[in-house]
């Protein structure tokens, strides 16, 4: 295990790295896409050299390192600045709220996606061969195939204005001990639903895949040879050992939920992180697309990280690049 | 099965996990559960931020302004809500009638070049600690012009006032044109007599602001005031939580008639359709779109008798780079005018929400002239002319540009340039940008045809005419420049008397028309459904505070 | 929109030994679901390809007469908002779904991902942690975000470049015909595609490289690039055709979404995005279902074929499971 102690170490410390080059990068990109938020902002009326004095007033046409410069020690400084698309909030207290309401139905989503897709996924195993192994799979592979922003409507149809079961939209809170909760509202179900369908395919596929594989080890084998009964093999055996890898497609899950949340926020007028984000990038919302990113790539090499870590566990050999070099 | 009861097991885990989540959202919800039935359903909204209905109560669905600051407004949408928060010296009333506000009334010299505004002694900040004073607006007003504001927007609307250029370069400590007489009297010299100074004032960047309030703030620093504001219109902002709801309550000590009667107005940021909340009964007005408008228009629907127009003070049109080959010459511009079927776009595309446009002038304007033509279409004349002009060679690769975000542009767009394409031969691509970079690209004329609409600041032809086709205003995209149209827009700036006035303008409408820098595409309505409790509601044809008027009657 | 992180590790289980084209052709033709899988994905990808000959109209012929009409003969799948037929929409959103996705795998995952992946997992050492971290970089980034502020900034200067070529070369119409915002799509879509294969082959590699064959190939003094592309690319086949399999699925939805947002393929062009988006407002869905029923039925029945054809292929392509 000392090669996986050093191995994490070296991946913390590269962390702070990666950061500085995605935040670099990020800000590069964003000062070179044509306009800017004073440019976008300014209205129909407004004179081209007022605009050009404010921009320049604001240091917009500096080069790009200078005002990354001036980003990065204000950022150091934990100033990360002031919204442009809710002028005169810190971006910390537009985003923190909306991160809040992401991760709620997101998670939920994340627990109900491998609640699911886990028992799904051992059950077509133990099918093998039958018709219902293939249909199961099938039948959730449908569920992924079908673009989000094909899903949302489609769903919004059917359960609110077709059936009048849940809202269509919106987001609705309900306040406990000062703490504003979301997943107490029926706004909360459409999304979850459009959120968990997706990725169950993912985790029942991993998951039978994980599940034969344990099957076929000598050790079932000699389990079952020793006349252990089928089902207490599998759930003695197959499923603790299936169980570790499934750990590893978390971070998979995780990116394609929050992809989803974009879609699913703009679609269903969902005060989230992901509406802020694609709103933020067309207005040219420097400072909160920067704390957007930055979060999100922490929140990435942290999920990351542990997946590797798990991945040590299973497999060192594979997975470490210090422990393989000959 | 021997797996039997590891799928159990399991199964049992997934289920457990749905009920416990599922069911805890649905059984703990604040009661409402209608079961509804099909087709609309018909739920109460749950949650707590939409708060149990107050009596009086309006429900309105908006976006989430950009700005609360007066100063800063560049947008109509910021606006709506300034002008229910904020007030100033004069503003329009439900008649479009310009009249006093914060102040009582006002004089102007012989000259044209002074104005006197009486102030209404018994107006507060919302939180009472004071009353409104000349010096206020002095501040207030200074502070739009002030560079260090950071303002894109105050010296479009105040610099008419004598010795705003010059502070707003930084050149002078104060506005030399505004002068407090007393605490009740304000004085405003402007350079040049103007037909429409007064009127500008009725924009938000006159407004008065708290200046114990606003220190130091500027457009896009330290403005976190503009949260909880201290203004001093009908209405004063309670709560705003960003990106879900804004309330409004109203302001007691409001000083005109009639007096806000509404309990409070609730805005719900969030949400996907306005039309199903509507029906939802989640908010109490909603426009109608496209898709929606004939089962509204039906007299059997039951929303029908919740349907009305009416017409906004608009245009929407198309202009070309009258600068540049080959839009420089007339017979092109005519000839894609001609080839333009603004009937079918108005009538049957968009489905009568809108009216075709066959000058530049919306009906309701002063000055706006029913008996106008404009060009007809007639694919034949269009071809002729263009061929005149050199034939539909010349109009190789060229570019719409277009504001707009997603994956299409509008259906208005995409039919104009199928008309191109199959009335005159000519492949035209529509080419979409953010809001703000169109409007920079047309700002600085790299482009050759644009679309785009233009709505009234105030009720006067000048607003249209002056500012979009004079060769000196900065507002003329197309750079069209005639000498004729100048010279009738410069008598008709100084003229006082009001029909000649409206004479010059409709004379110079008639050529611009037929130079044809633009096509007038349509002139917007407002369809809207209000409930039938909601008494008094209307929509303004441009930016005013309207909601004093509206009351809710069960 | 995961398309960043490919089929990953699901696919590891598969075996290296590479089993005989044929007979792994034999035992898909005895799936029904492999074969009509094949089948839908290759009708779709010959009508996108041949769209010029098999298209019924043009994408832009426009008929105001026959607007949001419902199937006809003149008009199988009806007709939208302007009159244009559905059915030769679809059409030629197949092509550009072709070529945007056919490309981006191309050359994100197939020569980008493969090569780094050969690369990293043979030469290991100091090569093997740069393209790795380089790899973690691209992999902790939110794809998506990334993904529009690059199209926001690019889409200018890549039609600006195009132009350039036009004006340089004479061709004319490379940008009216949509060149530059394909290029742009499959371009971002490659910068994060070849992560998840680079990995997924770098970890095959690692398995191989102490293999008998390999070391005997050593030291038979054979060089580097034929070690990697004689000895070690073959025994990854079976691995890439799935994973390549999964990702044209993937990048087709990608594409989508993309367009969707309105950073992807750029109108008049059609594209199943665009169609979809102008009909998935729910009052349009509500007032004229056909409109998104259409694109959207190609579309997931497309990604659906993709998906389980990769399942099957994992089947039949792994010997340990017959």
């Amino acid at each position: 295990m000392q090669g996986l102690a050093s191995y994490i170490t070296g991946r913390l410390l590269l962390a702070p790295v990666v950061l500085l080059v995605i935040s670099f990068a990020t800000f590069a990109l964003g000062r070179y896409a044509p306009g800017d938020y004073v440019e976008i902002q300014a209205g129909t009326r407004a004179r081209p050299e007022t605009i050009e004095r404010i921009r320049h007033e604001r240091g917009l046409d500096d080069p790009v390192y200078e005002q990354y410069g001036r980003y990065a020690w204000r950022a150091l400084h934990g100033d990360f600045g002031e919204s442009k698309r809710y002028r005169g909030v810190a971006v910390e207290d537009v985003i923190f709220p909306r991160l809040w309401v992401t991760v709620q139905y997101n998670a939920i989503a994340l627990i109900l996606t491998f609640g699911i897709g886990i028992p799904i996924g051992t059950w077509a195993a133990t099918k093998r061969g039958t018709w219902l192994d293939p249909l199961a799979i099938g039948t959730f592979l449908l569920f992924a195939s079908v673009p989000v922003v094909v899903s949302v409507p489609a769903l919004q149809w059917l359960f609110a204005v077709k059936l009048g079961w849940l809202p269509t939209s919106g987001w609705r809170v309900h306040e406990f001990f000062g703490v504003e909760l979301g997943i107490f509202s029926r706004q909360i179900i459409l999304p979850m639903l459009i959120l968990t369908l997706p990725g169950v395919a993912g985790v029942a596929r991993y998951m039978r895949g994980q599940v034969l594989e344990v099957l076929d080890q000598d050790y079932v084998r000699t389990a079952r040879a020793k006349g252990l009964r089928g089902d207490v093999v599998v759930s003695r055996h197959v499923v603790r050992n299936a169980l570790l890898p499934i750990a590893t497609i978390l971070g998979f899950e995780l990116a394609g939920l929050l992809a989803g949340s974009i879609f699913v926020e703009t679609l269903l007028g969902i005060p989230g992180i992901g509406l802020y984000a694609f709103e933020s990038i067309g207005s040219r919302d420097y400072d909160s697309i920067m704390a957007i990113v930055l979060m999100g790539s922490a929140a990435f090499i942290a999920a990351n990280l542990l997946v590797d870590i798990a991945y040590g566990f299973i497999d060192p050999r594979i997975r470490l690049p210090g422990a393989v070099r000959p | 099965m021997e797996t039997r009861r590891l799928v159990l097991v399991l199964t049992g885990i997934a289920v457990v996990l749905i009920v416990v989540i599922g069911g805890l959202s649905l059984a703990l919800l604040a009661g409402g559960e209608d079961s509804g039935g099909s087709g609309g359903g018909n739920q109460q909204p749950d949650g707590s931020p939409l708060p149990e209905r107050l009596e009086g109560e309006l429900r309105l669905f908006g976006p989430d302004p950009i700005t609360l600051d007066p100063a800063c407004a560049a947008d109509a949408g910021s606006a709506e809500y300034i002008v229910e928060i904020f007030s100033g010296l004069v503003s329009f009333d439900r008649d479009l009638k310009l009249v006093p506000d914060v102040a009582s009334s006002w004089d102007v010299s012989d000259d044209g070049k002074t104005y006197t505004f009486h102030l209404r002694p018994n107006v507060l900040f919302h939180d009472r600690s004071r009353r409104v004073t000349a010096g206020d607006f002095k501040f207030s007003m200074e502070r739009s012009l002030d560079p260090d504001t950071q303002s894109t927007v105050g010296d479009v609307y105040l610099d008419d006032i004598a010795g705003a250029r010059e502070f707003a370069d930084g050149k002078a400590d104060e506005v030399s044109g505004i002068k407090v007489i007393d605490e009740d009297t304000l004085e405003l010299d402007i350079s040049q007599p103007s037909s429409v100074f007064v009127e500008k004032l009725s924009y938000p960047t006159a407004y008065v602001v708290d200046r114990n309030e606003v220190k130091g703030s500027t457009c896009f620093e330290g403005g976190n005031w503009t949260l909880k504001p201290n203004g001093t219109g009908p209405f004063r902002l309670k709560e705003w939580v960003l990106g879900q709801r804004l309330e409004l309550e109203p302001n007691s000590q409001y000083y005109l008639d009639p007096k806000p009667a509404l309990s409070r107005v609730t805005y719900v940021l969030s949400g996907g359709s306005p039309l199903v909340m509507y029906e939802n009964d989640e908010i109490d007005i909603t426009g109608v779109g496209i898709n929606d408008i004939e089962s509204v228009r039906d007299p059997n629907n039951p929303l029908n008798k919740e349907y009305s127009e009416t017409p906004s003070l608009d245009v929407f049109y198309i202009g070309f780079n009258a600068q540049q080959a080959p839009f420089d010459d007339p017979k092109v511009r005519q000839a894609l005018n001609m080839a333009v079927d603004r009937d079918f776009l108005a009538n049957d595309l968009l489905a009568e929400l809108v009216l075709p446009a066959n000058g530049v002038l919306p009906p309701g304007m002063p000055g706006y002239n029913e008996g106008l033509d404009g060009l007809p279409f007639d694919p034949d004349r269009a071809r002729q002319l263009l061929d005149e002009a050199g034939g539909p060679e010349i109009l190789t690769d060229v570019k719409l540009l277009a504001s707009g975000q997603g994956a299409s542009p509008s259906q208005v767009l995409e039919a104009v340039v199928a008309m191109w394409q199959d009335n005159l031969g000519v492949t035209v691509t529509v080419e979409q940008e953010d809001f703000g970079l169109f409007l920079r690209d047309i700002d600085q004329g790299t482009f050759q045809i644009f679309s785009l609409g233009w709505v009234a600041d105030y009720p006067d032809p000048q607003n249209f005419l002056d500012i979009k086709f004079h060769s000196q205003s900065g507002n003329n995209e197309t750079k069209y420049a005639s000498s004729r149209v100048d010279s009738l827009l410069d008598q008709a700036r100084t003229e006082k008397d009001e029909q000649k006035r409206l004479d010059l303008y409709r004379q110079a409408e008639e050529t611009i028309v037929q130079d044809s820098p633009w096509i007038p595409l349509y002139h917007g309505k407002a369809s809207v459904l209000t409930k039938p409790y909601v008494k008094g509601y209307f929509i303004p044809p441009f930016v005013i505070n309207n909601l004093r008027y509206v009351s809710i009657t069960e | 929109m995961t398309y960043a992180e490919v089929p990953g590790a699901a696919l590891e289980q598969l075996a290296v030994r590479p089993a005989p084209s044929f007979r792994v052709l034999r035992r898909l033709a005895r799936r029904p679901v492999a074969v009509i899988a094949l089948a839908v994905i290759l009708t779709v990808y010959l009508a996108g390809i041949l769209a010029p000959w098999v298209a019924p109209y043009s994408f832009t012929d426009t008929d105001f007469q026959h607007r949001l009409a419902g199937p006809t003969w003149d008009h199988p799948l009806g007709t939208d908002l302007l009159g244009r037929d559905m059915l030769s929409r679809a059409i030629w959103s197949a092509q550009t779904t072709v070529i945007v996705s056919g490309a981006a795998v191309l050359t994100g995952g197939l020569v980008l991902g493969v090569t780094l992946g050969l690369l990293s997992g043979y030469a290991g050492g100091r090569l093997d942690s740069v393209i790795m971290r380089v790899a973690d970089a691209v992999y902790s980034v939110p794809t998506i975000l990334l993904l529009l502020i690059i199209t926001a900034t690019l889409r200018d200067k890549v039609v600006t470049v195009f132009s350039d070529i036009e004006d340089f070369t004479g061709i004319h119409g490379l940008v009216s015909s949509g060149a530059p915002s394909y290029f742009l799509v499959f371009g971002a879509l490659s910068v994060f595609g070849w992560v998840g294969m680079a990995r997924l082959v770098r970890s095959q590699v690692l398995s191989l490289r102490e293999a008998q064959y390999v070391l005997a190939a050593r030291a038979a003094g054979a060089s580097t690039a034929r070690i990697l592309f004689r000895h070690l690319l073959p025994n990854v086949t079976n691995l890439l055709v799935v994973a390549l399999t999964l990702s044209l699925g993937a990048a087709a939805g990608a594409e989508v979404a993309l367009t969707w947002l309105g950073i992807g393929v750029q109108s008049p062009h059609p594209s199943f995005g665009a169609m979809i988006f102008q009909a998935s407002a729910l009052t349009t869905l509500r007032a004229h279902p056909h409109l998104i029923i259409v694109p959207s039925v190609v579309i997931a029945s497309l990604m659906l074929s993709f998906n389980l054809l990769g399942d099957v292929l994992t089947d039949v392509l792994s010997p340990r499971r017959r």
